[in-house]
């Protein structure tokens, strides 16, 4: 494994952030620390979609997808099979998926040993009133390996130990903890085991600079202030433990700050401890896809605490008497593959007009079978008329949806994500997001929606 | 083009329930109300003799058998048709051609829709299993595309455009107050329309028809044959019908200020019944108003108003029943709420009326020649019927 490197990596951070779970302050007015949310339809599959987007090209030319995630949406089915779908992978290659709060580091660990696409997604929510509620958070990563990357692996090293700490049987909505001062001193403890055998192996005394993730915040800074770290705590500050995403998170964020000939030190600490340690060399900009880990922690929106509880379904209103969303039937979903799971239309050879949904016809000459696929789903839209629906109440409210017009052709209707305070207009501009349409009988929908273009700066 | 059924055809009978919250009837109860209605209208007449049936419902029943059931039919032809919100509409249309064709000399249509009884709000639907892509539009989140493009296209204040859709919403109502069938009884002021709860986009549920059950049947026989039956007969004197492709959702180009299936029916019904000047020919205009806007574009759609004029023709009162054209006398779906499949041929029966000079209190004087308009789905995708119908015999 040492000698391999990391050709490309991206990090998604969802748009909102929560600040204090109290019921009577403004959005905004907690403390300094905030968590990172997903919107009520965002989970561990569309944000390791838009994490996985991020890195484009780099990341067709891998043999496997792993998915890392402690909240995936299926048990018996594949999620990482669904973002392989999204991301339009050409079907050769393999999506595997790994659960826990060591996923993260397993699927870097895999990407790393035989070149692969490791995405790590993680949906973090501790019961209500838990010390740690704010403490959690949501986030995705994203790291293609090969073998010419800028960022070289040095070493590995892993250990593993039994511990009851953290832990959640199937279906519960929360985990329970173990007293974490009691746990605290066993993971700091693997921490720094495997950190001392990585950094050996590679040679060195200690690292440019260090990431911890744990999900135990005493074992995180004891090991932090062991190996000579603690930047990483600012971002951590502001994110909360992102889960099976956290120890890409942080790295990334330390990619970000890196500078060539410099080396970086990951550790995460779950049920043992596992550490890489990476040397960074030249042409790391390029490496970099899509906006800093800081860039993006700027200008999310702050959330109240009761839309956060009713997005992640703990505080439940009554909307209108409406019949639930018929779940998607598994024959149309397969026979239109390519649109459902990757936006492909269809434009004419005809007259040039796109049809969205594909059909056989072409919408705008009604010429037979005369279509050619056409992707929509990197082209921004504009807004030709819209509405915000009252009837239609979803987990945050009305909905809204509109009718858009595709750059260079094409129009859908769409159901617009993270609407923003002032609302849209028409000639809005936005861009297609994979998002959950809805979930019924234990079916979740997923499709491409709409959402304002962000304004977050591209480092 | 279809080959005109112009004064082919004639109505000789109607029958319309009240639209009502029939919680003590069932579909059944309603379509037997209504048929009985129509039958009264012919004396002498049996149910035997009427030769052939068809019912339009979306929901309320399944095959003939939703009407051959309730009215204990024996070895009768019934049709069932869907249409969307044109359902009821599509009834009359294939009664009519089977008359028209010779097959039959007397035929019924009938509609109707039981939709109290599901406890949903607003219009639902069941559809066949889908990939999960298409937007699910409510009825008022589709139609409510049309007021910000309207308003974007032809340059209104927010206030030009509420005071027209308002003035929709008070004039059929205070149409529907005279009207002993319909559901709202009660003529509504400029403000209570303003300040009522928002549902869609700009609408409130004052822009909104509401929901209603209801059933409405037309006795239709040969032309020639028409006074025997009845010495008033209406005679049809033009049908258009379009399902639309569904173009203006899936491809650019459609700017939501019109329905151009509207357009396209109403001008091969137009061209059948010889109707060139609209605003002046046509005396009686039921209109399929399940929105204030969808009335707005219509009027355009409809030929009673010029492009990008609609709104000023409305609040000037071109449109009221003493008007131009005078539009939902009998108060519209905005009084009668939308049984959908009832809805086409509860149209039909206020033209009837009119034509008739049966219409009471709201009788528009001298009235010879109507249009029935009625249209489904949703802006940029939808099925529309236009009829035109007089009282003049061929």
């Amino acid at each position: 494994m040492a000698g391999a490197t990391i050709t490309a990596y991206a990090v998604y951070l969802p748009g909102y952030a929560l600040s204090t779970t109290d019921f009577r302050a403004e959005a905004g007015s907690g403390g300094r620390r905030a968590r990172s949310v997903a919107a009520h339809d965002e989970d561990a599959v569309t944000l390791g979609v838009e994490a996985g987007r991020r890195l484009d090209g780099a990341a067709r030319d891998v043999p496997v997808l792993h998915l890392a995630t402690s909240e995936p949406p299926y048990l018996d089915k594949s999620s990482a099979a669904t973002v392989h779908a999204a991301l339009a992978l050409p079907a050769s290659v393999a999506a595997l998926d790994l659960t826990g709060l060591r996923a993260g580091a397993g699927a870097l660990r895999t990407a790393l040993a035989a070149g692969g696409l490791a995405v790590l997604a993680d949906r973090r929510t501790d019961a209500p009133g838990a010390p740690g509620e704010l403490a959690q958070g949501d986030a995705a990563a994203a790291f293609a390996a090969g073998p010419d990357g800028p960022i070289r692996l040095l070493a590995a090293a892993s250990g593993t130990v039994e511990l009851l700490d953290r832990w959640r049987a199937p279906g519960a909505p929360h985990p329970t903890v173990w007293d974490e001062r009691f746990t605290a001193g066993i993971l700091r403890d693997r921490a720094l085991d495997a950190a001392a055998r990585a950094l050996a192996d590679a040679g060195l005394g200690r690292a440019d600079h260090v990431v911890v993730a744990c999900a135990n915040p005493r074992a995180a800074a004891a090991a932090r202030a062991a190996l000579g770290g603690g930047a990483d705590a600012e971002v951590e500050g502001l994110t909360g433990y992102t889960g099976a995403a956290h120890l890409g998170l942080l790295l990334a964020d330390a990619l970000d700050r890196a500078r060539p000939g410099e080396t970086v030190l990951a550790v995460n600490a779950a049920d043992g401890a596992d550490a890489f340690v990476f040397a960074v060399g030249e042409g790391l900009e390029a490496a970099r896809c899509g906006p800093r880990v800081r860039d993006q922690l700027t200008g999310r929106v702050p959330l109240t605490y009761d839309r956060y509880l009713r997005w992640r379904g703990l505080f439940t209103v009554q909307g209108p008497n409406r019949p639930d969303p018929a779940p998607p039937a598994a024959p149309p979903m397969e026979r239109r593959r390519a649109w459902k799971n990757a936006l492909v239309a269809v434009r004419c050879t005809k007259c040039a007009a796109v049809t969205a949904p594909p059909g056989r016809v072409c919408a705008g000459c009604g010429a037979h079978d005369a279509l050619r696929p056409e992707p929509l789903r990197d082209l921004p839209c504009t807004v030709v008329s819209l509405t915000e629906d009252l009837l239609a109440v979803g987990p945050d409210g009305p909905t809204v949806q509109a009718v858009v017009d595709v750059e260079g052709g094409g129009r859908r209707s769409v159901h617009v994500a993270d609407v923003p305070e002032g609302g849209l207009a028409v000639g809005d501009v936005l861009r297609p997001v994979f998002r959950r349409i809805s979930s019924t009988q234990g079916v979740h929908n997923y499709f491409w929606k709409a959402r304002p273009m962000e304004k977050v700066r591209h480092g | 083009m279809a080959k005109g059924l112009g004064d082919r055809v004639a109505i000789v009978a109607m029958g319309c329930t009240p639209f009502r919250e029939h919680w003590d009837k069932s579909a059944d109860d309603l379509l037997v109300d209504a048929v009985t209605e129509c039958m009264d209208g012919v004396p002498g007449l049996a149910l035997d003799d009427v030769e052939a049936f068809w019912v339009g419902t979306q929901g309320s029943g399944m095959s003939g058998q939703t009407l051959a059931k309730p009215l204990g039919l024996r070895g009768k032809p019934v049709t069932r048709v869907e249409n969307y919100c044109a359902t009821g509409s599509e009834a009359f249309r294939n009664a009519a051609y089977a008359v028209a064709s010779g097959a039959y000399d007397v035929v019924m249509a009938t509609g109707v829709e039981k939709l109290k009884d599901s406890s949903f709000s607003g219009l639902t639907a069941t559809w066949p299993p889908s990939d999960g892509t298409d937007v699910e539009w409510t009825a008022p989140g589709g139609f409510s595309l049309l007021a910000p493009a309207y308003r974007a296209r032809y340059g209104l204040t927010e206030r030009e455009l509420r005071d027209a859709l308002t003035h929709i919403a008070v004039r059929n109502h205070a149409n529907g107050a005279l009207n002993p069938k319909a559901q709202f009884r009660k003529a509504v002021s400029k403000e209570a329309v303003e300040r009522s709860p928002r549902i869609a986009g700009s609408l409130s549920v004052m822009d909104c028809s509401g929901v209603a059950d209801g059933a409405a049947a037309a006795l239709i026989v040969r032309a020639e044959d028409a006074h025997r039956y009845t010495d008033r007969p209406v005679f049809l004197k033009g049908m258009g019908f379009v399902a639309g492709n569904g173009d203006g959702l899936s491809t650019d180009g459609y700017d939501f200020t019109t329905f151009p299936e509207v357009v396209q029916a109403t001008a091969e019904a137009y061209a059948q019944a010889g109707v060139t000047r609209p605003r002046e020919q046509i005396d009686v205009a039921e209109v399929h108003d399940c929105f204030t806007p969808t009335e707005l574009v219509l009027m355009e759609d409809l030929g009673f108003a010029e492009r990008g004029r609609a709104w000023a023709d409305i609040v000037a009162g071109s449109f009221d029943r003493d008007g131009a054209v005078a539009v939902n006398p009998d108060g519209g779906l905005k009084s009668f709420g939308h049984p959908v499949g009832a809805t086409g041929l509860r149209m039909f029966y206020e033209c009837f009326l009119q034509l008739r000079g049966a219409a009471g209190d709201r009788q528009v004087p001298g009235a010879r020649l109507a249009v029935a308009q009625n249209l489904g789905g949703q802006p940029g995708s939808c099925v529309a019927f236009t009829a035109v119908i007089g009282n003049e015999a061929p």
